[in-house]
């Protein structure tokens, strides 16, 4: 691979598997039975369990947060701390943080809608209203690690998580920072689920214990990974994989993209990416089989990714990379129902 | 020795503002010195304030349910492109980043708490499907037949300036052949309300920089550049209308609203848009400011230019043009990236309206009263936003 491209040296997550750092269990999960409202019914989701996060990262203060801050800061601290990173070690000033999410802080626009609801617009609450905002999770992270490089939210229909990893890279190899943490995340909240439902989105996994595994629609999830990018060549560094040339893009020629993305490689690996479209199944994430031919080992979409929608291409490559045994090539590749794709080229440590 | 692939260039240049639509009538009208302010109450009943609202838009498009946002940043863009007669293919494959911090907001009513369900049944349901920031830069690119990559920018008030910057990062990875890249904010009650509720909003015409100043106004609009590389632009004979020789993007990590007191974070970005631009503090002839009229933000700001033109042989002309049409959040960057660039075309800095007590400064030459004109080969668009967020754009005119 080519030595300007970065490499991926750090992994948290905050997810439904828990806090960790690193690699995450490969067994699939089940949804759990939604409690934190009243639903007409049995309903599920991907939901990550409540925690205290200053007992993953002692001295986090989090009572102020709404959860998607409150993982955002778990997840980076875990990653830095995966990777090795002593900050003290580095000009903070040069480094970035990029965080990807379809929703952004839902929660508290929730609330700050509830207290306009109750007390006219004239009556809203003040502390709430700043954290509203899509970048506060990632201005809390720069906040607590004074991380004063690049600051930046994005989300793009489909492949959030997968432009916010191109758009880190490019970060790094324009000069413009020399570490990046990456974020990916969204949460799950009453008005964004009911609104899946009533949209005739989910499947029907999420009203029924049954297994339905050929059903469409899409068991909603939560959660925020994080992602530690620098260049290589960091002397103590442990490197899951090293990030190669990508492409992301509403509608196109997929394949042909693709096809000069990979030039003469043949990747031994593809990680399929769905982004919680319905109909995003794990056939139709397959352009390049053709390209590939019958070898490469591919690892499906999983639901627990999926259910995060735009912003679950992180967790999709944290859980190939904790399946994937094998050094090598690999594809990591999104598509979405409207013609879009994500492609990105990985090397495997 | 200029490398073409790697110097990026404007080549259209798209508005809605108060003003109307089109880039010639706001700059006719900030010519004029005219200003677009006014009592919030005559919009939204029952709000203090002032705002400055867009009028009627055109209608664009049909079939889906768009926000507010949505229409202004799909008129802009279609403004932007009004003149491009280069390949389709260059269209269709270029790369979209849109900024926006209200996105669909403002399609969603505070019922919704009461049950979202219920709101969603009673025709709430498609109004929320353009709630996601992502559709704005969906919204542009189903407009106008883009394919390429899309991104929705969402960094508080520095969102528009930091949409150019990542759209000038994807042309130096050869990632898209063009990129319209800009910011849109519509006007709705939960900012005006947000901002109502911290106080910050000045009851009249905002005085950005100015020692009586209370606060802003929320004003709305859209701005969308075209960016290419000067190499494309010429093999396609376009005109480049400047050249955004720099760029930065910083952040302070000091405060989740209020900006670093010595304006640190930010002085910091302009030096390093400036080293990107290689561009001395002397060459700068004008920085259209973020100056948004908030006691800390103003006061933090100044501190930046003196601390990043310190050196300087004269002042640094610097003016906030959100005293014409308010604070237009995340589309705010964007339309001062164009008004920068207008600047730099008509020779003209355009003052501060109503700084009459600018705030005491050796350093910086505030701009107030008569439109002053000279030749500007180079200037500077700044911004900030919560969450200690900094963008700086220097721009330069183009080589003949």
């Amino acid at each position: 691979m080519n030595a300007i491209w970065p490499v991926l040296t750090g992994i948290g997550s905050v997810t439904p598997y828990g806090p960790l750092a690193g690699l995450v269990p490969t067994e699939p999960l089940e949804p759990s039975t939604i409690t934190a409202w009243t639903t007409p019914g049995l309903r599920r989701a991907f939901l990550v369990e409540p925690f205290r996060p200053a007992a993953v990262v002692p001295g986090l203060k989090t009572r102020r947060l709404d959860r998607l801050s409150a993982w955002a800061l778990v997840a980076s601290s875990l990653a830095l701390r995966d990777a090795g990173i002593d900050l003290s070690q580095w000009d903070r000033s040069r480094i970035a943080v990029f965080f990807a999410t379809g929703f952004g802080c839902v929660e508290l626009t929730e609330a700050f809608f509830q207290s306009a609801d109750a007390n006219g617009w004239a009556g809203t609450d003040p502390i709430t209203f700043p954290e509203t905002l899509h970048n506060a999770p990632a201005s809390h992270v720069a906040l607590f690690h004074d991380l004063r490089g690049p600051n930046v939210t994005i989300s793009s229909k489909s492949f959030a998580a997968e432009s916010a990893l191109l758009q880190s890279a490019s970060l790094l190899r324009n000069g413009q920072a020399d570490l990046a943490v990456v974020l990916a995340g969204d949460t799950l909240t009453q008005a964004v689920y009911e609104w899946y439902e009533a949209a005739q989105l989910l499947s029907p996994a999420c009203f029924s214990h049954e297994p339905m595994p050929t059903a469409d629609g899409f068991i909603p999830g939560e959660g925020v990974v994080a992602m530690v990018l620098e260049p290589a060549g960091r002397q103590t560094a442990r490197s899951y994989a090293a990030l190669g040339a990508g492409r992301w893009a509403m509608g196109g020629d997929a394949r042909s993209s693709i096809h000069q993305l990979l030039g003469d490689i043949k990747p031994d690996f593809i990680f399929c990416a769905g982004n919680g479209a319905p109909c995003s199944s794990t056939a139709e994430a397959y352009p390049v089989r053709d390209l590939v031919g019958e070898d490469p080992a591919i690892y499906p979409a999983q639901t627990v990714a999926t259910g995060m929608g735009e912003a679950g291409a992180l967790l999709h490559l944290l859980l190939a990379l904790s399946k994937c045994p094998g050094l090598g090539q690999a594809l990591l590749l999104g598509r979405s129902a409207q013609g879009g794709y994500a492609a990105l080229r990985l090397e495997l440590f | 020795m200029i490398d073409a692939q790697k110097t990026i260039v404007v080549t259209g240049i798209g508005v809605v503002s108060p003003y109307g639509i089109g880039l010639s009538s706001l700059q006719a009208g900030m010519l004029a010195g005219q200003c677009c302010l006014k009592p919030a109450t005559e919009l939204y009943p029952g709000f203090a304030g002032t705002v400055a609202a867009v009028g009627e838009l055109p209608s664009l498009a049909e079939g889906h349910r768009y926000s507010r946002t949505d229409w202004l940043a799909m008129a802009a863009a279609r403004d932007a492109v009004a003149d491009f007669d280069g390949p389709g293919s260059a269209l269709r494959e270029s790369g979209i980043f849109m900024a926006t911090t209200v996105g669909g907001l403002s399609e969603i009513d505070a019922e919704i708490s009461r049950g979202p369900a219920a709101w969603y049944r009673h025709g709430g349901l498609s109004r929320a499907a353009s709630y996601p920031v992502s559709r704005v830069a969906a919204s542009v690119g189903e407009h106008l037949g883009i394919e390429g990559p899309a991104c929705a920018v969402s960094v508080a008030c520095a969102s528009g300036a930091m949409a150019i910057a990542l759209g000038a990062n994807l042309l130096l990875d050869q990632a898209a052949p063009m990129v319209l890249a800009g910011g849109s904010d519509a006007l709705c009650p939960f900012t005006l309300s947000g901002f109502n509720s911290l106080q910050a909003l000045h009851p009249e015409p905002c005085r950005p920089f100015d020692q009586n100043r209370q606060g802003l106004n929320i004003g709305e609009g859209a701005a969308v550049l075209v960016l290419e590389t000067q190499d494309h632009a010429t093999r396609r004979g376009a005109r480049i209308l400047a050249v955004l020789r720099g760029w930065a993007m910083t952040n302070d990590a000091t405060h989740p609203t209020a900006p670093h007191k010595d304006g640190a974070g930010l002085a910091s970005c302009i030096r390093r848009a400036l080293e990107m631009a290689e561009c001395g503090i002397e060459e700068v002839g004008y920085v259209n400011a973020h100056g948004t009229g908030t006691p800390l933000n103003d006061i933090a700001e100044t501190h930046a230019y003196e601390n990043s033109f310190h050196g300087r042989s004269r002042p640094i002309p610097v003016s906030s043009t959100k005293s014409y049409f308010g604070h237009c959040l995340g589309a705010a960057g964007a339309l001062e990236a164009a008004i920068t660039i207008t600047a730099m075309q008509a020779g003209a800095l355009f003052p501060t309206l109503r700084l009459t007590d600018p705030i005491e400064s050796v350093g910086i030459d505030w701009l107030r009263g008569e439109l002053r004109r000279q030749p500007l080969p180079v200037a500077m668009s700044v911004s900030a936003g919560f969450g200690g967020s900094n963008a700086a754009l220097v721009f330069g005119r183009p080589r003949s």
